[in-house]
């Protein structure tokens, strides 16, 4: 290597060429430039030409500009989520052993098998979550929907594969994550030539993929059957320092990566019937934007789904405290990763899972001395958890031999025997074995909440976990049909909210008092009741909404007024006797305001003095006074805020003083803009600044309001760790779950749940060997879904007209028009023909844009009627099987026709029933058209767009199964083996033309004499007998002869000379060709052998072939 | 849903959102079931502007299904709004749906331009439009033109209302300054009577707002021959406009009381000023009577807070932010600030975006 390294080429100046010549020059102005005087002053040499400098400012700006992205505002605020950082590569690359190098690297903790997101903590301010992206298509789409940081593998030694230029194709679609490439198993390479030939091949080529400095790590080898620990660490610096830039379509959908996927369908309802609906769980981190309760949600690879209850819990892998110290001390490099199996807490919406390896569990001893010696001291807890140990028999065992009477009369009923009769009980204990020991062995308890005790005292007996769980949901519901004041939603939510509400239910009206029992509640009013009045007011508005609505006749009073004008007197009147019950609830005493309400009398001098103020004539300071209260909460706007896109942390200015400074600062920037105009801010700062502002606005508006009704305004917000449940999943969700392949949660908004036709701007992909047809199925990923569907392909004419297609163009957009679940415009969509993995070939057909959303499109295709004449005037024509009905004509009267020679018209009326065939037209054309012509009119038809789209359910079916949904009419053929079917008449036959004959042109004799000699025709009829002319001897005369004769001779011998020359030259050319095609055939023959030696010296020797088959670029 | 009320803000807010709507029992107790023209008239123009939506009604008219579609705008449009209600009905849909269409909306409405229940075109023109710059929505395109008057019972009246799209989406807004009333003007229109009616309500309304403000200037408006509609009529809008470009109205329009005989213009132009100082006395950047409109463009907004202060709730205000809930999910904090008197409102806006927009 140093060798190698020592021996460098030197550089050799060109001693020819136009570089050359450059260089010389070069050398010439030094030597001239000197000490002379003309260069001395360097003010001087700003800019010689004008048109250089104008040139250099050009690329300058230029450059300047393209630098500018419009600015994409992220409103997340607080803690961000853990970036996702996906590994993505074929398979057999490398890319579990590089997660479970990082994740070594960062926690110490060596994983065995990856399955599911792993998150760790990467430092003070940086969370990362690994996730390994499967080698399957539909994976690799959910990865680039989801990919903060990309880490592509390439096989080294290999090349690039298919499958980095397809994700890499996806995520360019998807918007743009970050790309580091990870170059592996360069160990292959005995040769450090070829090896530095190969790195930078691949360098260049993924340079020109992302961009040029795309950063590109190489791993060069295994130690230990890991990576080397330098690498990694350099990798994982990379990594901690990415900045990542806010994508368009996650800034604006929110979305979740499930971390975990609990099934908590009621245990009986799965024994009966192993195929019921289920109900799901899904927790993850919400990242995107924030998610409402409200809103749907679609799960990829599933479909559309609204959640039933969101809950927010602990973060299971908070970041450290913000004390001051260096790095992470190792109590703080947290682990989870619990569809991973490692990682020892889990959080459940009420409980909390600790697991402990086995090895790791100590019983206490239950030697009888230890509790006596501690004696009545000891904690309840402790005593009963010792008691328990104490016990021979199992709980089943126990259930065995205890027995109930039901009834006094009744025969005594042991466990065993109701076991018996009813199948079903058997369910949640055989459920509650598996939740307590999972199947490894390892053993799992349950820490219960002090709060939750006292309540599921009874039930924690049984120990039946899921059961109660369930049941405890159950009572919610319960409470939302009685109290009619809640919201669904807000029923479903935490219990402690729920409880909350119905607290403030209670008090309003009155009708139940505060009981001792519910004394912690009364904590729980205090802090609400910070905002007291706050609350009144939001209840009325809020609060009863239900029940107000229940109320049928009040509602009619409180509509708008003129409601009443379209009443009956009689109903008018018992709305009048209807209470303002709403209204006693009074905020302010304040009653519905009306424009033709109570009105003050305005005559008098008193009330007028009272608005005196409200006006310009008025007192102002005392005007600005009432205003105050606006002053202090713009005072809060300018609160701490940390400017993200600079990392800069502002604080709230502690006192006036630094306010003051601010504003002075402001003014000063203010004047400063004003004097220099062409120094001021382009429009994108401008921007910038007030996205900031805005950002700052409704941090400040929204940090004095409570949880509860901040969850309620703007929804779970960013960063947060939710656990979404979800009812009615199809069972395969469950039962084809593979921790693998990350469940993707993503929200919709409300415009894009439902269906309609969308319109892209799409073009094949140029590595896509054919075009696409018309009408053909294509699997689209739009947005988070992805679903099969029809589309019609069109082109724009100039008018405006879509014109249908019946092929995708080769290299040239195409719009293209399916009927699918919305997608926003401007949304990028990639398409395909078939999702399996078993394909050699680039499986990534098409890339758009979706340009517009529609009910209904029109796009036509050209329609040409024919009709034949029957009956020709002058100018006029009769046309027959062009139409059917008089009705159809009355359609086109007007258009206008062509005759196939080129004769135009137009189409006049249908001719009467009964006088011709039905349908027959009358035309008039612009001459006199033939017998033989054809008659066409040129119409345009519109095409139906096939109202049709199937989502793919991937997540439904086992992960090796390909999905199948619609099949191309090419598929069906040839499994049918069935023919295309040809029209004859559309077949191609040699055309026969018969030369045409005109007959020649007569000109009656009276007329031939009449014209002038120019314009008679000049040929005449052959003659019979020859002219008497040519019948004439000629005697020459001596001397004529005799030149005549030399003439004669003279001409002989040029003839002779031409001829041969003719022959010579012809002998020549031949010898010509000869030597030529011999040559040709030489260096034919050399350029092959060329060829041949550069491909075998580019092969990479000693390649293993047992390796799996791969699909080459 | 039940009952025929707020039928407007449901039918709005629904197509808003894209959700299908289902009202039942539409005055199934009244002596007269069912749909009233006008709303049958709302929908057709809903059909209108719309592209792909589905109405459902049944043969008394009780029960109603909407399926909205998607808002197309156009140029050229004409609706005849009927006699049932003032054109002033429609405007307050057709300026949000506008905003949010494929094309912008030009349309041409006929019908009663000044009744005494809904706002006039002239409240309209100079109150609620600008209202919508508070919002960022680009005031050039926006537009009403008064070509005839119409009065009731008869109508006649024609206004064209040019309504452009948002390019994207509203900008939130914090619109929490009252500021001072610096001038009142207002139009007083007659039509098919004396011209010197005018004049008297113009008396009367200075009478009052004089002792306030000196700044008051109201122009009068007298129609003849066609553009007069076809009954006779009279009426006066008045604006106050604050020192911070808050804009707050009221209106008076002659109606027949009982008997044939009209009000006294000297009455309305009284009332007219009366109810102005009404409002200004119970401040808010807006007058009661457009707090709905304002809670609406609040909730479209982008996910930014807006902040914005009101008078007092009224009650078709207080429908509006429960229905806004209820299709938008926006809900609003409401907090009374005592010191004056007034509410402020804070939402945080539901993301809406003009989707329907096509990109180029």
């Amino acid at each position: 290597m140093a060798d190698e390294e020592a021996a460098h080429k030197q550089h050799r100046a060109s001693r020819a060429g136009a570089s050359a010549g450059a260089s010389k020059l070069k050398k010439k102005k030094k030597n001239d430039r000197g000490p002379s005087t003309k260069q001395s002053n360097p003010k001087a040499f700003t800019f010689r030409s004008a048109v250089r400098a104008k040139r250099q400012q050009a690329v300058s700006a230029e450059r300047q500009q393209r630098k500018l992205h419009v600015p994409i505002l992220d409103r997340a605020t607080g803690e961000p989520p853990p970036f996702v950082i996906v590994v993505q590569g074929p398979p057999q690359v490398g890319k579990s052993l590089l997660v479970q190098c990082l994740v070594k690297h960062y926690t110490k903790h060596s994983l065995s098998n990856i399955s599911g997101p792993i998150t760790i903590i990467a430092g003070k301010h940086r969370r990362l979550q690994f996730i390994e992206c499967a080698n399957d298509l539909n994976a690799m789409i959910d990865a680039a929907k989801f990919a903060d940081l990309v880490l592509l593998l390439i096989d080294g030694s290999y090349g690039f594969e298919m499958e980095t230029f397809e994700f890499l194709n996806l995520l360019q679609v998807h918007g743009f994550p970050k790309v580091m490439g990870v170059l592996t198993h360069l160990d292959k390479f005995k040769d450090v030539k070829a090896l530095r030939k190969t790195k930078k091949q691949l360098k260049s080529r993924f340079w020109t993929e992302i961009y040029d400095g795309a950063k590109l790590f190489y791993l060069s080898g295994l130690i230990h059957g890991k990576y080397s620990k330098r690498e990694i660490h350099n990798l994982a610096r990379f990594i901690s320092v990415a900045k990542f830039r806010p994508l368009q379509w996650r800034t604006t959908h929110p979305y979740m990566i499930a971390d975990r996927f609990e099934d908590v369908t009621a245990p009986e309802d799965v024994d009966a019937n192993p195929k019921c609906d289920r109900n799901v769980t899904i927790y993850g981190y919400l990242r995107g934007t924030n998610l409402k309760k409200t809103m749907k949600v679609h799960i990829a690879g599933v479909g559309d789904c609204s959640m039933s209850a969101v809950t927010l819990l602990p973060d299971p892998c908070p970041l450290p405290s913000a004390a001051k110290k260096r790095g992470l001390r190792e109590k703080e490099k947290l682990l989870y990763a619990p569809m991973a199996d490692v990682g020892d807490m889990l959080y459940d919406k009420d409980a909390v899972y600790i697991n402990i390896s086995d090895h790791q569990v100590q019983f206490s001893k239950n030697c009888e001395d230890a509790e006596k010696t501690q004696g009545k001291d000891g904690d309840v807890g402790e005593t009963m958890v010792k008691s328990l140990q104490q016990s021979k028999y199992s709980i089943d065992e126990k259930l065995q031999q205890s027995f109930i009477q039901f009834f006094k009369s009744s025969a005594i009923q042991s466990a065993s025997d109701s076991e018996a009769d009813e199948s079903d009980e058997s369910g949640p204990e055989k459920d509650d074995a598996m939740a307590t020991v999972s199947e490894d062995g390892r053993l799992r308890r349950r820490v219960m909440f002090p709060n939750e005790a006292d309540e599921e005292g009874a039930a924690e007996e049984n120990g039946d976990e899921e059961r109660m769980v369930h049941g405890e949901g159950e009572g919610e519901e319960e409470e939302e049909g009685e109290g009619e004041g809640e919201e669904e939603e807000e029923g479903e939510g935490e219990g402690e909210e729920g409880k909350e509400e119905q607290e403030n239910e209670e008090n309003e009206d009155g009708k139940l008092e505060m009981g001792n029992a519910l004394q912690w509640k009364q904590g729980l009013m205090n802090r609400v009741g910070a905002s007291k009045s706050n609350v009144n007011l939001m209840q009325v508005v809020y609060g009863h909404v239900e029940a107000s609505s229940k109320d049928k006749d009040f509602q009619e009073d409180i509509s708008d007024s003129d409601e009443e004008l379209f009443k009956p007197k009689r109903q008018r009147h018992q709305a009048s006797k209807v209470p303002f019950s709403v209204f006693n609830l009074s905020f302010f005493g304040l009653k519905a305001f009306l424009s033709s309400g109570h009105v003050d009398d305005w005559h008098n001098q008193e009330v007028i003095e009272a608005i005196r103020d409200r006006f310009v004539t008025g007192d102002w300071n005392k005007a600005s006074q009432r205003q105050k209260g606006e002053v202090e909460e713009d005072d809060l706007v300018y609160g701490d805020f940390e400017d993200l896109e600079t990392g800069e942390q502002h604080v709230a200015a502690e006192n006036h003083e630094d306010a003051e400074r601010r504003l002075k600062k402001l003014a000063l920037r203010a004047a400063f803009d004003a004097k220099y105009p062409f120094l001021s801010h382009f429009c994108i700062d401008i921007l910038k600044e007030d996205m900031e502002l805005q950002k700052q606005r409704n941090a400040a508006e929204l940090q004095d309001i409570d949880a509860t009704t901040r969850i309620e305004m703007e929804g779970f917000s960013v960063g947060t760790y939710l656990r979404v449940e979800f009812r009615g999943m199809p069972y395969e969700l469950v039962h084809h779950f593979d921790a693998r392949h990350p469940i993707l949660v993503g929200g919709i908004s409300k415009s894009e749940e439902s269906a309609g036709f969308m319109q892209v701007r799409l073009k094949k992909h140029r590595w896509h060997k054919k075009v696409l047809k018309n009408r053909d199925p294509l699997v689209v990923s739009a947005g988070w879904r992805r679903y099969q569907t029809l589309p019609v392909y069109s082109l724009e004419d100039r008018n405006g007209r879509h014109r249908m297609l019946k092929y995708t163009p080769e290299h040239m957009h195409c719009i293209a028009t399916f009927w699918g679940p919305l997608a926003p415009p401007n949304t990028g969509i990639v398409t395909f023909q078939n999702l399996s993995n078993s394909q050699p070939l680039f499986r990534i057909t098409g890339t758009g844009v979706v340009l517009e959303w529609d009910q209904s499109v029109q796009i036509v295709k050209k329609l040409k009627l024919v009709g034949y004449p029957y009956k020709i005037y002058k100018k006029t024509a009769f046309i027959r099987d062009m139409f059917t009905s008089e009705l159809e004509v009355a359609r086109f009267e007007g258009a206008s026709v062509r005759t196939v020679s080129g004769i135009r018209g137009q189409i006049k009326k249908a001719v009467k029933a009964g006088s011709g065939k039905e349908g027959s037209v009358r035309c008039t054309f612009e001459d006199k058209i033939l017998m033989s012509d054809i008659v066409f009119l040129r119409t345009w038809t519109k095409v139906d767009i096939p109202r049709f789209f199937n989502p793919v359910t991937t997540l439904l079916q086992s992960r090796d199964t390909v999905w199948k949904g619609m099949k191309t009419v090419a598929e069906l053929r040839s499994e049918q083996n069935v023919s295309v079917p040809v029209n004859k008449n559309s077949l191609y036959r040699p055309t026969e033309r018969q030369p045409r004959r005109f007959n020649p042109l007569q000109i009656p004799k009276a007329l031939q004499a009449a014209l002038p000699f120019k314009s008679k025709p000049k040929l005449s009829a052959k003659r019979k007998k020859p002219l008497l002319e040519s019948a004439r001897a000629v005697v020459l005369e001596p001397n004529e002869r005799k030149v005549v004769s030399l003439v004669q001779q003279l001409t002989t011998i040029q003839n002779d000379k031409a001829k041969k020359r003719k022959l010579e030259q012809r002998k020549k050319k031949e010898a010509y060709t000869a030597q030529k095609a011999k040559e040709e055939e030489e260096s034919k023959k050399r350029r092959r052998e060329e060829i041949r030696e550069r491909h075998r010296s580019q092969a990479v020797p000693g390649r293993p072939l047992n390796k799996k088959p791969r699909r080459n670029v | 849903m039940k009952g025929a009320q707020h039928f407007r803000q449901r039918l709005v807010l629904s197509t808003l959102s894209n959700t299908a709507l289902r009202i039942d029992d539409i005055r199934a107790d009244s002596e007269a079931p069912g749909l009233c023209d006008f709303e049958a008239s709302l929908l057709r123009l809903v059909e209108k502007i719309s592209n792909g939506c589905g109405i459902e009604i049944n043969e008394t008219g009780t029960k109603l299904r909407y399926k909205p579609g998607i808002l197309a705008g156009g140029r050229n449009l004409v609706h005849d709004c009927g006699t049932g209600r003032g054109i002033g009905y429609f405007l307050e849909p057709l300026i949000i749906l506008g905003l949010f269409g494929k094309k912008p909306l030009s349309i041409t409405l006929r019908g009663i331009t000044n009744d005494s229940r809904d706002p006039c075109v002239d409240t309209f023109r100079t109150a609620t439009l600008p209202m919508l710059k508070h919002f960022g929505v680009p005031i050039e395109g926006l537009e009403l033109k008064v070509v005839a008057r119409g009065a009731p019972p008869l109508g006649g009246g024609e206004v064209v209302l040019k309504v452009p799209i948002v390019p994207k989406s509203l900008t939130a807004a914090t619109w929490v300054d009252e500021g001072m009333v610096k001038r009142i003007r207002g139009v007083s229109y007659s039509t098919r009577v004396s011209p010197h009616m005018a004049n008297r309500m113009v008396d009367a309304a200075r009478g009052v707002l004089n002792r306030l403000l000196p700044d008051v200037y109201i122009f009068t408006d007298h129609y003849t021959g066609s553009e007069s509609g076809k009954s006779p009529g009279y009426g006066i809008s008045l604006v106050a406009e604050t020192t911070t470009g808050c804009i707050l109205s009221s209106e008076c329009a002659a109606t027949h009381s009982g008997a044939s005989e009209l009000q006294l213009p000297e009455d309305l132009g009284t009332q007219a000023a009366m109810s102005l100082l009404q409002e200004i006395k119970l401040g808010g950047v807006v007058d009661s009577t457009h707090q709905g409109l304002l809670f609406i463009l609040c909730a479209l907004c982008p996910e930014d807070v807006s902040k914005v202060r009101v008078g007092k709730l009224s009650s078709y205000g207080i429908k509006t932010l429960q229905h806004i809930k209820e299709f938008l999910g926006v809900q609003f904090s409401i907090k009374p600030d005592p010191a004056t008197g007034t509410v402020l409102l804070t939402c945080v806006g539901s993301g809406f975006q003009n989707l329907y927009r096509k990109v180029s």
